[in-house]
Formats: structure tokens, C-alpha cells, sequence
């Protein structure tokens, strides 16, 4: 068949043609040969000469399927009122599917004639033309215009009221099951007639269905809730308030388009919650009291639901939390406060993270809660002249695990506890204070080798630096370099024994500390007059590290020294491991039998507290006997060696004289935190001036607010006075333009 | 126990002369280094010179601060953080203490 235009006989071909389209719009048997040849025909009748044919063919085949819908809508009413619904549906399915099948028939028609006339948008912008209302369409979107005009039209108000009638039965209960799909086609048959309109929202849909089945959905949810809120407690209510809920989505997704799933949702959520919420709100305080996980379950995306209908709950979760945790640790007593006080709080902690984890699906904002109710729990002070325990009694904590002495627990679970305990040191405000405490605690573990491995407490000091940055653990950091810079000295020193030869007479090791890396004080030291048996020691290693260092002194600390005294008066020779004070005053009865505790302490030139503190330890481990007992020494007590004494060890240590932290000491260790606040501040504001070069008053508090929040909270006063003193000491001045405003001082 | 009474025999048979009542077999010392200055504080800073100064304090966030940041004598003896003082004699070549003329005597190390 040639492609070349032709005269062609209209009524002749259209004849053929309508047959051939009856069949196809009605799905009719349309052999492949016969649709080839009409398809020929829609071709020829585009292109024929001398004028095409085109529009007439538009226009016959219009008035087609205009009569062929018609037809069947008579059909479909002819079914009766009772089975609109299946009629309407089975027409929509054939008819539909036979204008996807006409439109390709028609393919020439489409994309020649009509796509080519269509006016092209830069037309319309410019206003050439005024677009023609008789504008033709492709012969998909005709067929299903006509189905608009033509068969939903007349019928829509009878299809939605079914349509809502079958709804409202599958609300209550009672689903006509063999109409499932014929209700979801019927409704998606308004939004799939309009399939070829550009527009993003189905406007007819909306309009004919959407619109009444939300106003009907609203009115039932209404009704619904007050019925149930007749019948049921609150419990119940929002079990069946969940049910509905969930029931409502599975209903939008078996029935409705997509874009009415958030919109009857929303409905439902109005009538049931939003309209009820003073109620549910109420009962807020008694579940979350109560700890009823399940309700609390319930309720929580109910509230969800709500804008702001959350806030009651999560602040009843807050105040409960505060309480529980107050409650954990008032009754705490006893030797070991420290670790029943960390412990309790951690249970608290991990007992309400889970309970939002599992209840409150993890939800951020109730995080949030469970932070600010665990902060003011461990911030909280026993009266408010008194510091915060929780920093010491936290280093306390950790400082019983790190210690070689924590027994029958595992170094996993050492390391787990560490782990946990970081849980509590976020919470704590004083962070200073903490590290104050551990540091201390740390430098008796170092000092006396008392740690239990080093990695744990590297482990923990990595731990603290991840928390709270580097600046926070230097100095833990300055301890661990000190003692691994001994270890080299030692072997130096050893070493310079060896070339000199020089022997001391005894095994001699030492730790050199860097002061202010430490926190031991120098002012509480007490003066000592070193036993012979160890000056050779004291002045050798003197003379060898102020040949290799200028410009340092050393300070001894023979408080925390130690040695091993070997006893060869006894029946077993013993070597004993004792402080050096201890062990000055064993040596006295090399000479004499009997001594007086004021000769001793004339001997050592030691004040006479610390004096009989270590008489009193040695004679409590029985090297030393006295007619009075150990807790009633005075300066005429008379001492004498105890010849008898025997143990069943042969190498020992004694128990250490207790030195109690004096409360001037705990007052030191506050002192001593107010003056790193002070540095650290002052430090913090060169910093922020010298990047900044000028600033105003208040834009420079803010940021050294900002800086210093991670370790402590400061008050303005003091930032003020660093300000100041920084002035006085020229790195920053007033600005000539405002006294309000600061200049950095190159 | 007959091994102890046996290990004591022996110690006796060694040393023939009366064994010292107490003999010190072992000492851990411990002591604490600083700067051997007159005054704790560094006069231009006034932060302890143990400490590393102000600036240096200010600049550390990697805290390296201390090795770098050591103390200067002059031959009047005062004693600063050397950055201190280095910055101080572009402006004065004066000791600020004292007013003598600024020579360095010694370097801390
Ligand atoms: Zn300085
Ligand atoms: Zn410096
Ligand atoms: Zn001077």
C-alpha cells in the first residue's frame, strides 16, 4: 500500500473504520490484519487530497463514542440502583481499557494532527492566539472526557453516596467483601479520567469524592469517640483509639489515592486526640507514676500526634526520673557510699534510657529529659554551702576499680563499669572538680603502684579526653610522661652508679614529679632529718641531676617514699616494705633498746602529729611495743622493740600511717580549683582576643561562656575580674570608641 | 619451716661477724622538680613559672605548652618564661623587676 496521498472516500472508509472501532472500545476479537488496515485507514484519511479529512474524522468519531457511552449509561441504570456500583465499575473496566486500545489505533491522528495543532507554549505566552475552547483532543483524553460528561456526570451523586455508604460499612464492621475492588475502582476511575490533564492534584476526584468522604469520615471519628469515651476507661479508649487509627490507614491504602492517606489520617486524629486531649493529658501523671509501660505505649503516638500534645508527657517523665533518682540515692550509707552512689544512679539512668527505648521508641525530646532529670540529680547539692559530692565521690568510683585491690570482678567488667562511669561524669557540671579528685586519686595509684594495669587507666584517660578534650586531661597526661621519663632516669642514674662505681648500699629507684603537674602541695610538707643510711642516696642522685638539668631544684618527698628494711634480730630474718618515716624511726633502735616518742621525734626533727601517727602504726602491726595502747601515745609514751615478733610471712608489707586529708585540704583542692578557673579563663580570653583582635563586652563573654561550658560553668563576676586583671597586665585595652569594647595588645 | 630454719643457718655461716639489727635493702624515692627561682610567678605573666605562660597557655590546644615554654635568668637573678621576656626587651631592654640592664646568666633545661 503506497503512503502517498490519495482521494479517499469518507463515508466509505469511516464505514469500515467504525466497525473496527466498535470492536475495539467494546474489547471485541479484532484480528491483526483488520487492525492493520484501519490503522491504514486513519493514515489515509490524515493525509488524503486534495483536502485531508482529518477533522471530520475527529468530529465522527466524537459523536461516536458520545452515543456509545450514552448507550452504556442506559445499561448501567437499566441494572438498578442496587448494583450501581458493580454496573458503573464493569463499564469503566471495558471502556477504559478499550480507549487505551482505540488511542494507539488512532496513533497518526494523535501525533500528526492533533499534537500539531496543539498551540505551543511560547504561543500562549505571548498571546498570539487565545486558546480555542473546541480545541481538539487525542483520542485517549476524548474517550475519557466523554466518560466524564457523559456517564460519571449524571451518575455521581448516586455513585458517592454508595460509595460512602459501603465505607461506613466497612468502618462499622460489617464489609461488603465482594465489592472491595469495584470501590476502589469506582473511586480511582475519578482520578484516572483525568490521567491526561498536566494539573498535579485530581480535581474532579477531589471535588466529587474527596471533599464529602472527609466531612463523612470527621462526623463518624466524632461520633465514635464519644461513644467510646462512654464505654471505656482511658486504657481502653486509647487501645481502641490505636485500633481505629491503624484500621483508618489500611482502609486509606485499600480505597483511596494516595494524596487522601495524610488527610484522613489527620481526621481521625482531630476527633480522636486533638479533641480530647485536656483528657488524655490528664491521666499523663498517674501512668508514667506508675510506670505503665503498656499505656505509655499507647499513649505516646497519640500525643505524637498532636502539635505540642507530647510537652505534658515528657516533662511528667522529667519530674518522675528527678524523683526516682533522688530517691536511689538518699538512702545510701555506709563504707561504700562511693559505689553504691555511682551504681544507683547509673541503675536509674539505664533503667529510663531503656524504658524510652522501648516505650517511647527512642524518641530524642524524652532523651533530652532523661539528660536535664539526671543532671540535676547528680548536681544536686546536700545543703547549698556545701560542693557537690558527686565529682569526688565519681573519682572515688573509679579509683576503686583502676586499684590493684578490687577483687573477684573481671577485667571486662572492670572496663564496662569505666565505660559506665563516663555515663555520669557527662552529667556532672564541676567537671574541674572531678578531674581535681582524679587526679589526686591517680597520683597515689602511680606513686604507689597501686594500678591495676596501665592500659585500664590509659584506657580511662582516653575516655575522659573524648568527653571533655585535651585541655581537660594535659595534666593526667604530664603525670603519665613523668613516670616514664623516671623510668629513663633511673636507668641513666644506674648507669652513672656503674661508671663511677659508686655504691649506695641499698637498691635506690625514683620518681621525679614536675611540679604543678601534680597535685601535691609543697606547703605541706614537714621538715625530716634524712636517715644516714640513705644520704649517700639523697646527695648522689642530687649531684647527678643538676649536672643534667639548669636551673631546676629538687624537693624530696619523703612522705611518699617507701623501702624494704630487712630485721636480722629476730628468729627468721624479715624484709619488710614500710614508708620511709616508718622505717626512720626502726632504725633508731639500731643503738638503743627503749625510746621515748619526744626522743624519736627529736631524732627526726618530724612534727609531733605525723610523729605519732606512724609510732602508732608500728606498734598496730606489733614491730614496736608500748605500755599504752596506739590511739593514746603522748611525747613520754616509752617505746621498745618487740623481740618476739614473728609472722608467718617472711617478706611483708606493714599498713600505712593514715595521713587523713585534713579539711584544710579538701578547702586546698577547692582553692586550688578556683585558681585553674581563673588561669583557665584568662587563657581563654587571650585566645579568643587574639583572633578576634576587638571585641565587645558582651559578645566576649558569650564566648568564653561557650568555651569554658565543657569543664565548668563560670560565673560573669569572674570572667569580669580576668577581664581586669588582663588589663592590668596589658594584653587587652579599652577601645578609645567605647568603654564597652576591648582591644588586643600584641 | 625446715627450709626457712636452713636458709638462716646458712646466712649465719656466711657471715660469721653479728649480723646489723636492721639493714635497708631497697628505697623508692620520690621528688619533685621546679625552677629554681626567687619568686614562683612569672613578674610579666604572673602565672606561676611552673606553668607555662599565658600565651603559651592560650596557643596549646594541642597542649604541647611546657617544653617550649622554660624560664630565663638574668645576671640580676630575676627569673621569667623566657617568651615573656623575649617579648618584653624588643620594647625595654630592662629588667622589669629591677631596672638593671637585661642579660641572660642562665637557661632553664
Ligand atoms: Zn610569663
Ligand atoms: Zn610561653
Ligand atoms: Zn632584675
Amino acid at each position: 500500500m503506497s503512503l502517498k496521498p490519495r482521494t479517499v472516500d469518507f463515508n466509505q472508509t469511516w464505514d469500515t473504520l467504525q466497525e473496527t472501532v466498535k470492536g475495539v472500545v467494546t474489547l471485541g476479537n479484532v484480528p491483526r490484519a483488520i487492525w492493520n488496515d484501519r490503522f491504514s485507514d486513519v493514515y489515509s484519511l490524515c493525509v488524503s487530497f486534495p483536502e485531508p479529512l482529518a477533522d471530520r474524522l475527529y468530529i465522527e468519531t466524537k459523536a461516536f463514542l458520545e452515543s456509545h457511552v450514552k448507550s452504556l449509561l442506559d445499561v448501567v441504570k437499566s441494572k438498578g440502583e442496587p448494583s450501581l456500583l458493580q454496573a458503573y465499575h464493569s463499564s469503566w473496566v471495558e471502556y477504559s481499557q478499550g480507549i487505551i486500545y482505540l488511542h494507539r489505533l488512532y496513533l497518526y491522528l494523535n501525533t500528526q494532527h492533533i499534537r500539531g495543532q496543539k498551540l505551543s507554549e511560547a504561543e500562549i505566552i505571548y498571546g498570539n492566539v487565545t486558546p480555542n475552547a473546541e480545541e481538539q483532543m487525542e483520542i485517549g483524553e476524548l474517550g475519557l472526557d466523554v466518560w466524564k460528561r457523559m456517564m460519571i456526570e449524571p451518575l455521581r451523586e448516586n455513585l458517592v453516596s454508595h460509595l460512602l455508604e459501603e465505607i461506613h460499612k466497612d468502618r462499622l464492621g460489617n464489609p461488603s467483601h465482594h465489592l472491595i475492588d469495584v470501590i476502589r475502582g469506582v473511586i480511582m476511575s475519578f482520578v484516572n479520567v483525568e490521567e491526561y490533564r498536566k494539573s498535579q492534584s485530581p480535581e474532579l476526584y477531589q471535588q466529587i469524592f474527596e471533599a464529602p468522604f472527609l466531612q463523612a469520615s470527621g462526623e463518624f471519628y466524632k461520633r465514635e469517640a464519644s461513644k467510646l469515651l462512654q464505654e471505656c476507661d482511658v486504657s481502653q479508649y486509647m487501645e481502641k483509639v490505636t485500633q481505629r487509627l491503624e484500621e483508618e490507614r489500611l482502609r486509606s491504602q485499600r480505597f483511596v489515592h494516595t494524596s487522601t492517606h495524610p488527610k484522613v489520617k489527620a481526621k481521625c486524629e482531630q476527633h480522636m486526640v486533638a479533641d480530647h486531649l485536656a483528657l488524655l493529658q490528664s491521666e499523663c501523671h498517674a501512668m508514667v507514676v506508675q510506670e505503665r509501660e503498656r499505656d505509655l505505649a499507647l499513649l505516646y503516638p497519640l500525643l505524637r500526634s498532636v502539635q505540642g500534645g507530647i510537652n505534658v508527657l515528657i516533662s511528667e517523665v522529667m519530674e518522675h526520673i528527678k524523683l526516682k533518682g533522688t530517691e536511689a540515692i538518699a538512702g545510701i550509707r555506709g563504707d561504700n557510699y562511693h559505689v553504691l552512689f555511682i551504681e544507683s544512679l547509673l541503675a536509674v539512668h539505664n533503667k529510663y534510657r531503656s524504658l524510652i527505648q522501648n516505650v517511647f521508641n527512642g524518641d530524642l525530646a524524652f532523651i533530652g529529659a532523661l539528660d536535664k532529670a539526671c543532671t540535676t540529680v547528680v548536681n544536686t547539692r546536700p545543703n547549698p554551702k556545701m560542693a557537690c559530692r558527686s565529682p569526688e565521690l565519681l573519682a572515688k568510683y573509679c579509683d576503686c576499680l583502676l586499684k590493684k585491690s578490687s577483687k573477684g570482678i573481671s577485667d571486662t567488667e572492670i572496663d564496662e563499669k569505666l565505660f559506665q562511669s563516663i555515663t555520669i561524669f557527662k552529667y556532672i557540671d564541676d567537671k574541674d572538680a572531678f578531674q581535681k579528685f582524679y587526679s589526686r586519686m591517680l597520683a597515689k595509684r602511680l606513686i604507689h603502684q597501686q594500678s591495676q594495669s596501665m592500659d585500664a587507666e590509659e584506657a580511662m584517660i582516653d575516655r575522659l579526653k573524648q568527653a571533655c578534650g585535651y585541655e581537660f586531661t594535659n595534666k593526667l597526661h604530664r603525670m603519665f610522661t613523668d613516670i616514664s621519663l623516671s623510668a629513663d632516669l633511673n636507668l641513666k642514674f644506674n648507669a652513672h652508679l656503674k661508671t663511677d662505681t659508686i655504691d649506695l648500699g641499698i637498691n635506690f629507684s625514683i620518681y621525679v614529679l614536675q611540679a604543678g603537674a601534680w597535685p601535691l602541695n609543697l606547703t605541706s610538707l614537714s621538715t625530716f632529718s634524712v636517715p644516714q643510711e640513705l644520704e649517700k642516696s639523697v646527695q648522689t642522685f642530687e649531684n647527678f641531676y643538676h649536672k643534667n638539668f639548669n636551673g631546676r631544684k629538687l624537693t624530696w618527698f619523703h612522705h611518699l617514699c617507701q623501702g624494704d628494711l630487712k630485721l636480722g634480730y629476730l628468729k627468721k630474718p624479715y624484709i619488710i616494705t614500710m614508708q620511709t618515716f616508718q622505717m626512720a624511726i626502726m632504725l633508731l633502735f639500731e643503738d638503743t633498746d627503749t625510746m621515748t616518742c619526744s626522743e624519736v621525734e627529736q631524732a627526726l626533727k618530724l612534727s609531733q602529729d605525723v610523729i605519732l601517727k606512724h609510732i602508732a602504726s608500728l606498734i598496730d602491726c606489733k614491730l614496736l611495743l608500748s605500755d599504752i595502747s596506739s590511739e593514746n601515745l603522748t611525747p613520754e609514751s616509752i617505746l621498745k622493740l618487740n623481740m618476739d615478733y614473728s609472722n608467718k610471712r617472711t617478706k611483708l608489707r606493714i599498713t600505712a600511717a593514715m595521713v587523713r586529708d585534713s579539711p584544710q585540704e579538701v578547702e586546698h583542692t577547692m582553692n586550688a580549683i578556683n585558681e585553674d578557673r581563673k588561669l583557665y579563663l584568662q587563657a581563654a580570653i587571650v585566645r579568643i582576643m587574639k583572633s578576634r583582635r576587638v571585641l565587645r563586652h558582651n559578645a566576649l563573654i558569650q564566648e568564653v561562656l561557650g568555651q569554658s561550658r565543657v569543664t565548668f560553668a563560670p560565673s560573669i563576676s569572674m570572667i569580669k575580674k580576668c577581664i581586669e586583671s588582663l588589663i592590668d597586665k596589658q594584653y587587652l585595652e579599652r577601645t578609645p570608641n567605647s568603654p564597652d569594647e576591648y582591644m588586643y595588645i600584641a | 619451716m625446715a627450709d626457712e630454719d636452713n636458709s638462716s643457718d646458712r646466712v649465719d655461716n656466711e657471715t660469721p661477724k653479728p649480723e646489723k639489727m636492721f639493714t635497708l635493702k631497697k628505697w623508692n624515692a620520690v621528688a619533685m622538680w621546679s625552677w629554681d627561682v626567687e619568686c614562683d610567678t612569672c613578674a610579666i605573666c604572673r602565672v606561676q613559672v611552673m606553668d607555662a605562660c599565658l600565651r603559651c597557655q592560650a596557643e596549646s590546644k594541642a597542649g604541647s605548652g611546657r617544653q617550649d615554654c622554660v624560664v630565663v635568668w638574668g645576671e640580676c637573678n630575676h627569673s621569667f618564661h623566657y617568651c615573656c621576656m623575649s617579648l618584653w626587651v624588643k620594647q625595654n631592654n630592662r629588667c622589669p623587676l629591677c631596672q638593671q640592664e637585661w642579660s641572660i646568666q642562665r637557661m632553664g633545661k
